[in-house]
């Protein structure tokens, strides 16, 4: 069996060999650095046989100038091409993206037409989605499962560019700033999953983190009056280029409460299941003839603070009450922190994949 | 149950808060002032009443982060006419201050911030020391601003533990033992927090508040 045979398989809640496993959405620079250090090998996707691989849109050729939405910047910052400034901290892995701050280029913006005519990125524009389909190629070659990164698709690319308390403050005032800023995403998120259903990538990520570890950030309600709908919208987008693609969605935290309505609009895959704060298991039972399951190994409990042993005893649990009958995929719930001993990531990897390294 | 909170306008100001209804909110504490109302009063048994119930609200999962927002947009629009009057003669009566700011390296502050609106509303003068905040600031806070307690909010595990080099550095400052500590974020827990010494741990903004107010308790 291959990787993508694997993770096909698995992930329309089929028997396999073993579950898919890969390393969530990437590892902090000094973990990395580490990991180099201790294998020799510049990519861990590649030394822990990872079954899958992330792929984004080619550059852009725009070259906006974002100053007078951003102002002065700190020394040492970026803006990325949505004119979000990022800064970096104080911290000793400044350059990891959890550690640094944001610069929201909207947050003043007091009218419409600053929303209306905001330069946004050209991020659905074709020429851009040709290294895509050569780079999905290449990984199928390889026997690996492509994956479309669409991550950050509504919510979190709008409050990075108004700010979190002013975006939700909009939605609480039903404020026409927020609809116009939502609409303008949404149709390049359109644009974005129909190339990417085109690509031949095996699953499109898309995800907005709507959950605190408590329960949802917003009411579900208001979720569905901003959110859902354009969501709902862009995963049609994909569906209508390729039926079978796959959907994955993303979020943080506990969003329980929004299951239904995920799997409503098409969602396959729920991520990442953080065991700290959700019972994969009870999911599992609920919704396991509709739904699948990816992530589930907490970097915020057990990888960091747990010790082999414990790594190993939450794969195998998962495995259990999870994996039966497929719909199980096994990575870290987040981005590697530099706190993860090494260890405990050979105890996942050969938890999962039954071999030792 | 305090009297004021039966009054008519005193309703109307606790309830424009709850609903986030700014203009409500400064338009109720005119006429409330306009009556005669001592603005102290109107703070104990309007505005403080009003957060405490969005407090609750918000620990039920009733209330979401939105509606907190908004509830403390409004309850500011009653703060500004207030807290003038308040200061003119001398200040209002604070349940005691308290620092709190997100760790060095870490810009995660939507919780933090929702701790602020709450210990605000609670009646708490709060210095706001923002987000990736190093040690030595923490280490001010109690020199120069005094700070009854100080909060140190984190939502990583690798800027939790600055945490404990944050307490470290109060005490090699000398000035552990003239504070009360409290922490809290997403990877926080009860644990952690004995390990590394602090005085309290609260796992959402209410249960904050709440600690808080235990911790500035006489005797505690």
């Amino acid at each position: 069996m291959t990787s993508r045979e694997r993770v096909l398989a698995a992930m329309r809640r089929q028997e396999t060999d073993r579950p898919p496993f890969d390393l969530s959405f990437g590892i902090a620079t000094a973990q990395l650095a580490s990991i180099r250090a201790r294998t020799g090998a510049d990519d861990p996707w590649d030394y822990f046989g990872a079954d899958t691989r992330m792929i984004w849109p080619g550059p852009t050729r725009l070259d906006t100038d974002f100053s007078r939405y951003l102002g002065r910047l700190p020394r040492g910052s970026t803006v990325d091409e949505w004119g979000l400034g990022h800064v970096p901290t104080a911290s000793t892995d400044a350059d990891h993206a959890h550690l640094e701050g944001f610069r929201h280029p909207l947050e003043e913006a007091e009218s419409l037409a600053d929303i209306a005519e905001y330069p946004l990125p050209d991020v659905d524009a074709a020429y851009r989605y040709e290294s895509v389909r050569a780079e999905v190629e290449a990984v199928h070659r390889r026997g690996l499962a492509a994956m479309a990164m669409l991550e950050c698709t509504i919510f979190e690319r709008a409050w990075y560019l108004r700010g979190m308390e002013r975006l939700l403050l909009d939605f609480s005032d039903g404020s026409a700033m927020a609809t116009v800023l939502l609409d303008r995403i949404t149709a390049l998120r359109i644009g974005q999953a129909r190339h990417y259903a085109a690509s031949g990538a095996d699953v499109i990520c898309y995800g907005d983190d709507v959950g605190t570890q408590r329960g949802l950030l917003m009411s579900a309600a208001m979720w569905r009056t901003w959110l859902k709908p354009r969501l709902a919208a862009t995963i049609a987008a994909a569906r209508d280029v390729r039926p079978d693609v796959l959907v994955f969605y993303h979020s943080d935290g506990n969003v329980e409460a929004l299951i239904p309505d995920l799997i409503d609009i098409g969602v396959d895959i729920l991520n990442p299941v953080q065991p700290e704060c959700l019972d994969a298991a009870a999911l599992k039972r609920q919704y396991g003839s509709r739904l699948s399951f990816w992530g589930t190994i907490g970097t915020q409990s057990t990888l960091p603070f747990g010790s082999p042993d414990d790594v190993q005893r939450e794969v195998r649990t998962r495995i259990e009450t999870v994996g039966v009958g497929g719909g199980l995929f096994l990575a870290p719930t987040h981005v590697i922190e530099p706190e993860v001993p090494f260890e405990n990531l050979v105890a996942f990897v050969e938890a999962v994949t039954g071999e030792r390294g | 149950m305090d009297t004021d909170a039966l009054s008519p306008l005193m309703s109307a100001l606790r309830d424009a808060v709850l609903d986030g209804d700014a203009r409500g909110a400064a338009s109720a504490t005119e006429r409330a002032l306009g009556q005669g109302v001592d603005p102290q009063r109107l703070v104990d048994g309007a505005l403080i009443p009003a957060m405490d119930e969005a407090g609750r609200r918000f620990e039920n999962g009733e209330f979401f982060v939105p509606e907190l927002l908004v509830s403390a947009r409004a309850l500011k629009a009653s703060q500004a006419i207030v807290t003038p009057l308040l200061a003119q003669r001398g200040g209002g009566v604070a349940r005691g201050r308290v620092a709190i700011g997100t760790v060095k390296g870490d810009m995660h502050d939507i919780g933090k911030n929702l701790v602020v609106a709450l210990l605000q509303g609670g009646g708490f003068d709060v210095v706001d020391l923002g987000t990736d905040v190093p040690p030595t600031r923490f280490v001010s806070a109690v020199t120069n601003d005094r700070a009854d307690i100080v909060g140190l909010s984190a939502l990583l595990t690798t800027t939790m533990l600055q945490m404990k080099a944050t307490l470290k550095a109060m005490e090699t400052a000398g000035v552990r033992g003239s504070v009360k500590v409290i922490v809290g974020g997403a990877p926080v827990t009860q644990r952690f927090a004995d390990e590394i010494g602090a005085d309290g741990y609260a796992d959402n903004a209410a249960a904050a508040l709440a600690l808080a107010r235990r911790l500035m308790a006489p005797g505690a």
